[in-house]
C-alpha cells in the first residue's frame, strides 16, 4: 500500500469514535484509488485497518451496491430504471445504450472504457431519465443527449450535466434561490439571515429547545410522521452515556428527491438544524449519513460544515458526514446505526429503540434532513408562529418532489395540507389522462384517479383517505401505464433492496417477484394473483423492519384497485 | 405479588430474566422456532415464533419478547398459524429440501416445525437446487438446504470467534459465506464443527458419518473427551458399537456444546488396528514382545525398587498427563509421594 493511502486511511479513522466505523470509507477509498474495483487486496486492508475478519468486510462489500467487487470499465454507466425513471422514459435510455455501445446490461466494452448496468432509485425522480457516470449524474436524458455523453467521456471529458428542474417555493423556509450564485456559501446564508436562530439557540437551555420544538408539533418528514419533539424527549435522563445524533440523509424512498434539495443548494440550513438539535439534546457528536449516490452532496455539506466551524458556529458539537454504500434499508433508523458501525444494513430487533439503546449502546436521535431544517424556523420564530403553516396536528412546509406524468416535475415546497389538485396544477397539470397516483413515496398504496380528487396532503388527511403521506414524494401515473408492469418494478425495487435478514420479507419479494414475472411474461395462472395477495396480507407486519409493509401494501393495493388488468394477463 | 403472564390461558409467573419463547417452554407450550438457539438468544429473523398478543397490533415474535405483567399471549390463534404457514412454505419454495434423503431427517428443525404446521407439499415452488460445497475435510455444505437462520454464523464469529463465515450478498441471495466467498476446504476455517453443531437443518453435514445412520438409529451416550484437560462434555450418538457423531452437550459445562477439531472429528483412534492391547516388554535384543499384565508390572516395580535402592526415590520423577482426569491425576502424586517417596511429580500441562 502505498504511503499515502495509508495516511489517508489513518486520517480517516480518527475521525470515528470506534474504529469499525471507518470500514466502508476505508473499503471506498480504497476502491476509489484501484479503477472503481474493491479487489481482495484492498478488502484485506480494509480489514486489517478496521481491526475486522475478511468474512465481515466481503460481507459487508457485497451487501451494498456501490462497491464493485469485479472489475468495471473507466466509465461505468448505472441508468436508473426503478418506477419514476421508468415512468419518464429509462428503458428507452437503456436499449440505447445496449445498441450504442454494443453490450447488453451487465457487461463492459471490449475496450475496458464502459461498463453498462441498470440501478434502483437515484432520487432524480423528476429529473430522470438519469444515468450516474462512476459518482456523477447525468439528469433529464435523451437518446441524443446520451450520444453527447458518450462521445465526451470517450474523448476523456465528463460534459456539463443538465441539472435544470422545475422549483417553486410558496413556504420559502426551506428551499434557496438556486439561481444566486454562491447560494451554498456561509455569507449567503448569513445575509439573508441564516445563523440567527443557532445564536438563539445558545442562550437558550437544552430543555426549552426540546419544548419549543415539541410544542410546534412538527411530525418527522423522513416518512412516519412522528412527533420529532417527542422522539427528543425519549432520551434517558441524567445518563452519562454520549448522546449522538444521525441526521438520516439516506434519501432513497422511490420518488423521494427533497432532501437532496435542501443540501445541494441550502446545505448550511442542514447544518444549522444540527447545530441547534444537537444542543437540545445536548449531544456532542453529529452524524450525516448521506447516501453514498450523493458523493458532490456531501462534498458540499463537507464543505459548508468548514465553513461554519471557522466561523465558530460550531464551538458544541462535531458534526462528520458519512457515506453509504448504495441499500434502501439504510434508511431505516437502526440499520442506519448498524451500518454507521461498520456492519450489513441489517435493521437491529426494537426494543430497545435507539433513544435508549442507539450507535455503540449509546442514547442516539435519528432525524431526517427535512425535519432538521425546520428547526432553525422554529427556534427563530417560535413555535406559535410554526403551527401557523398548515393543518392542525400537521404543522409546517412540506417539500413535495412529484414526478412521473405531470408537465412540470420537480419539487414544490408547500405548507402541509395543500390540496393535490392544487400542487398538480402547479406542476403544469397530469400528462394524459391520470390513471392513479402515489402520493407518499413507493411504499404507500396507490390511490385511483377518483380516490385522489379533492385530497388533502397531510398526514393525518393520507391516512384516511387510505394511503400515507410518507415521505411526500408524488408518483403520477397516465392511463398509458400497465399496472402489473408497474407493480413488477414496484417488486423489483424492494426485492433489491430486501436487506435479506427476515424469511417473509426476503422469500416473500423474492416470490413475488418470481409470480409477477410470471404473470407479464403470459405464465401466469389466476391462482398467482390470489397468492400475491395471500403473501401481501401476512408479510405485512410480519417482518423485523418496516420493509415487508413497504411492499406488501402497494403491491396489494395495485392489484385489488386495478385487478382486471392482472387477470387480463392470464391466458 | 409476582407478577404474572398468560400463555393459551394459562397463567405464569415471571421474574423479567426469561423471553415469552423460555416460559412457555419451560411449561411444556410448545412454540416453533428456527433461528432462535438457546446459546445464541433471539435473532427474530425467521418469524416462525410468532405469537399474538392482547393490545399489540403486529405479530410479536416470541423469541425477542419480553412480558410484561398481565401480558396476555395466544400462541395458536388461526392467524398466527396462517402467518407461520406462509414463513414456511417461503422457506420451502427455495432449495432443496429432501427429507427422504437427508441425514438430519429426524432431527431437524424445519422438518419438525413443518410437521407441527401439518405442511404435506411446500404450497409453491420457486427454485430448487444449489451447489454442495464438498472441499473441506469434515464438512459439507449444502446451501440448498440452508434457510439463512444465521446460527452458524454466530457460532463462529460470537462463540468460537473463527470469523470465517459471514452472510454474503443481500435479499434472496444472501448466502452464508467463508472468507471472501471461497471453498470452505480453501478458506481459514479450522474445521472445529460449531457451525454443525449450531445448525438446525440439513445444510451442514459431517463426512464422516453421511448416510452412516438416521438420527433415530444412534443411541447417546454422554462422556468427556479424552483429548485435553479442559474436559468438554461430549455426547456419542453411537450405533451399534460404532461412534457415528460426536456432538458436544448443550448446556453442560465447561464447553457449553463447543467442541475443537480434535473432539469433534478426532475419534477414529478407537478403531485404529495399530492400539496396544496388550503391555509390551522389549527384550534385551531391542524386539518388543506381548506380555501379560501381571508380568509387566512386576517388571516395573521390580525396576523402580532397585532405583530407589541404588540411588534413593529422588532419581525417580513422574510426570503425568494433562488429558488425565483429576482422580487420576491425585492418584499419581499419591503415587510418588507415599509410596516412591519423592517430590518429583509435574504434569505436562504446567511445562
Amino acid at each position: 500500500m502505498k504511503e499515502k493511502t495509508r495516511e489517508k486511511i489513518n486520517t480517516i479513522i480518527k475521525k470515528y469514535p470506534e474504529k469499525q466505523s471507518a470500514v466502508m470509507p476505508v473499503m471506498q477509498l480504497l476502491q476509489k484509488e484501484n479503477k472503481n474495483h474493491l479487489n481482495l487486496a484492498g478488502m484485506k486492508d480494509a480489514a486489517r485497518a478496521a481491526g475486522l475478519g475478511l468474512n465481515r468486510v466481503y460481507g459487508i462489500a457485497t451487501y451494498y451496491t456501490l462497491f464493485n467487487t469485479k472489475p468495471v470499465g473507466k466509465y461505468h454507466l448505472q441508468v436508473d430504471t426503478c418506477v419514476p425513471g421508468f415512468l419518464h422514459g429509462a428503458d428507452k435510455i437503456v436499449r440505447h445504450l445496449e445498441k450504442k455501445l454494443g453490450i447488453s446490461v451487465g457487461e463492459t466494452t471490449k475496450d475496458k472504457l464502459f461498463t453498462l448496468s441498470t440501478v434502483q432509485d437515484l432520487a432524480s425522480c423528476a429529473t430522470g431519465p438519469v444515468i450516474q457516470v462512476n459518482d456523477r449524474y447525468y439528469e433529464n436524458m435523451t437518446p441524443a443527449k446520451t450520444d453527447k455523453l458518450i462521445e465526451s467521456l470517450k474523448k476523456g471529458k465528463y460534459p456539463e450535466s443538465d441539472t435544470s428542474m422545475n422549483i417553486v417555493s410558496k413556504s420559502n423556509i426551506l428551499l434557496n434561490d438556486r439561481t444566486q450564485k454562491d447560494c451554498t456559501g456561509l455569507a449567503f446564508y448569513k445575509k439573508n439571515g441564516g445563523y440567527r436562530a443557532l445564536k438563539k439557540a445558545m442562550t437558550m437551555e437544552p430543555e426549552q429547545i426540546i419544548d419549543e420544538v415539541k410544542e410546534s408539533q412538527i411530525r418527522g418528514r423522513g416518512g412516519a410522521g412522528f412527533p420529532a419533539g417527542m422522539k427528543w424527549s425519549f432520551l434517558p435522563k441524567n445518563d452519562t452515556r454520549p448522546v449522538y445524533l444521525i441526521c438520516n440523509a439516506d434519501e432513497g424512498e422511490p420518488g423521494t428527491f427533497k432532501d437532496r434539495q435542501i443540501m445541494e443548494f441550502n446545505p448550511h440550513l442542514v447544518v444549522e438544524g444540527i447545530a441547534i438539535s444537537a444542543r437540545a439534546i445536548k449531544a456532542a457528536k453529529a452524524f450525516i449519513y448521506i447516501r453514498g449516490e450523493f458523493g458532490w452532496i456531501a462534498d458540499i455539506l463537507e464543505k459548508a460544515i468548514e465553513e461554519a466551524k471557522k466561523d465558530g458556529q460550531l464551538s458544541h458539537v462535531d458534526i462528520l458526514v458519512h457515506r453509504g454504500g448504495g441499500s434502501y434499508v439504510c434508511g431505516d433508523e437502526t440499520a442506519q446505526i448498524e451500518s454507521l458501525e461498520g456492519m450489513r444494513g441489517n435493521p437491529r430487533v426494537k426494543p430497545p429503540f435507539p433513544a435508549n439503546f442507539g450507535l455503540y449502546g449509546c442514547p442516539t436521535v435519528v432525524n431526517n434532513v427535512e425535519t432538521l431544517a425546520n428547526v432553525p424556523y422554529i427556534v427563530e420564530k417560535g413555535a406559535a408562529a410554526y403551527r401557523k403553516i398548515g393543518n392542525p396536528n400537521n404543522h409546517g412546509p412540506k417539500i413535495y418532489g412529484i414526478s412521473g406524468h405531470v408537465n412540470k416535475p420537480g419539487v414544490y415546497e408547500y405548507p402541509l395540507g395543500t390540496k393535490l389538485d392544487e400542487l398538480l396544477k402547479a406542476a403544469g397539470g397530469v400528462k394524459g389522462t391520470l390513471k392513479g397516483v402515489i402520493v407518499g413515496g413507493l411504499s404507500v398504496a396507490i390511490l385511483t384517479a377518483k380516490e385522489a380528487k379533492n385530497l388533502v396532503l397531510d398526514y393525518d388527511s393520507c391516512q384516511k383517505a387510505g394511503t400515507a403521506l410518507g415521505s411526500g414524494g408524488i408518483i403520477v401515473i397516465n392511463d398509458t401505464v400497465s399496472i402489473p408492469e408497474l407493480a413488477l418494478r414496484t417488486i423489483e425495487f424492494y426485492h433489491h433492496e430486501s436487506c435479506g435478514q427476515c424469511v417473509p420479507c426476503r422469500e416473500g419479494s423474492h416470490v413475488i417477484t418470481a409470480k409477477l414475472r410470471g404473470l407479464l411474461a403470459g405464465k401466469g395462472k389466476m391462482e398467482d394473483i390470489d397468492l400475491i395477495l395471500h403473501l401481501c396480507k401476512n408479510i405485512k407486519g410480519l417482518t423485523l423492519c418496516p420493509t415487508g409493509e413497504a411492499f406488501s401494501v402497494p403491491i396489494q393495493a395495485m392489484i385489488t384497485k386495478y385487478r382486471k388488468e392482472f387477470e387480463a394477463l392470464v391466458k | 405479588m409476582a407478577k404474572t403472564i398468560q400463555i393459551d390461558g394459562k397463567v405464569f409467573p415471571f421474574d423479567g430474566t426469561k423471553t415469552v419463547l423460555e416460559i412457555a417452554r419451560e411449561n411444556g407450550i410448545y412454540i416453533p422456532s428456527l433461528c432462535y438457539h438457546p446459546r445464541l438468544g433471539p435473532a427474530s429473523k425467521c418469524r416462525v415464533c410468532v405469537v399474538e398478543v392482547e393490545g399489540m397490533r403486529s405479530l410479536q415474535t416470541a423469541c425477542s419478547l419480553m412480558p410484561t405483567d398481565n401480558m396476555i399471549v395466544q400462541t395458536s390463534t388461526e392467524r398466527v398459524i396462517e402467518a407461520r404457514k406462509m414463513v414456511v412454505n417461503l422457506l420451502l419454495a427455495n432449495g432443496n429440501h429432501n427429507c427422504l434423503y437427508c441425514d438430519m431427517n429426524g432431527d431437524c428443525e424445519l422438518q419438525e416445525v413443518v410437521h407441527h404446521l401439518g405442511i404435506e407439499h411446500p404450497a409453491f415452488i420457486v427454485e430448487e437446487k444449489m451447489e454442495l460445497d464438498d472441499s473441506a475435510a469434515f464438512i459439507l455444505r449444502d446451501p440448498g438446504k440452508c434457510i439463512q437462520c444465521g446460527r452458524c454464523i454466530a457460532g463462529c464469529n460470537d462463540q468460537v470467534v473463527n470469523e470465517v463465515l459471514d452472510f454474503g450478498y443481500r435479499g434472496s441471495h444472501t448466502a452464508v459465506i467463508c472468507d471472501s466467498d471461497i471453498p470452505m476446504g480453501q478458506s481459514t476455517c479450522v474445521q472445529c464443527g460449531e457451525c454443525v453443531q449450531l445448525c438446525p437443518v440439513g445444510a451442514l453435514l459431517e463426512k464422516k458419518n453421511l448416510r452412516k445412520a438416521f438420527p433415530w438409529e444412534t443411541r447417546k451416550v454422554r462422556t468427556t473427551c479424552p483429548y485435553c484437560g479442559v474436559g468438554c462434555q461430549l455426547e456419542l450418538h453411537v450405533k451399534g458399537e460404532q461412534i457415528i457423531r460426536v456432538r458436544g452437550v448443550e448446556g453442560a459445562q465447561p464447553n457449553l456444546g463447543r467442541l475443537c477439531v480434535k473432539g469433534r472429528y478426532g475419534y477414529d483412534f478407537i478403531y485404529s488396528p495399530d492400539r496396544l492391547t496388550t503391555p509390551l516388554i522389549r527384550e534385551k535384543d531391542g524386539n518388543l514382545r506381548e506380555a501379560g499384565w501381571d508380568e509387566a508390572l512386576d517388571l516395573v516395580a521390580n525396576k523402580f525398587k532397585q532405583i530407589i535402592s541404588e540411588s534413593g526415590p529422588d532419581a525417580i520423577a513422574g510426570v503425568s498427563c494433562a488429558r488425565s482426569v483429576n482422580e487420576d491425576s491425585y492418584n499419581m502424586q499419591k503415587l510418588f509421594r507415599s509410596v516412591i517417596g519423592t517430590n518429583n511429580i509435574d504434569h505436562c500441562a504446567r511445562t
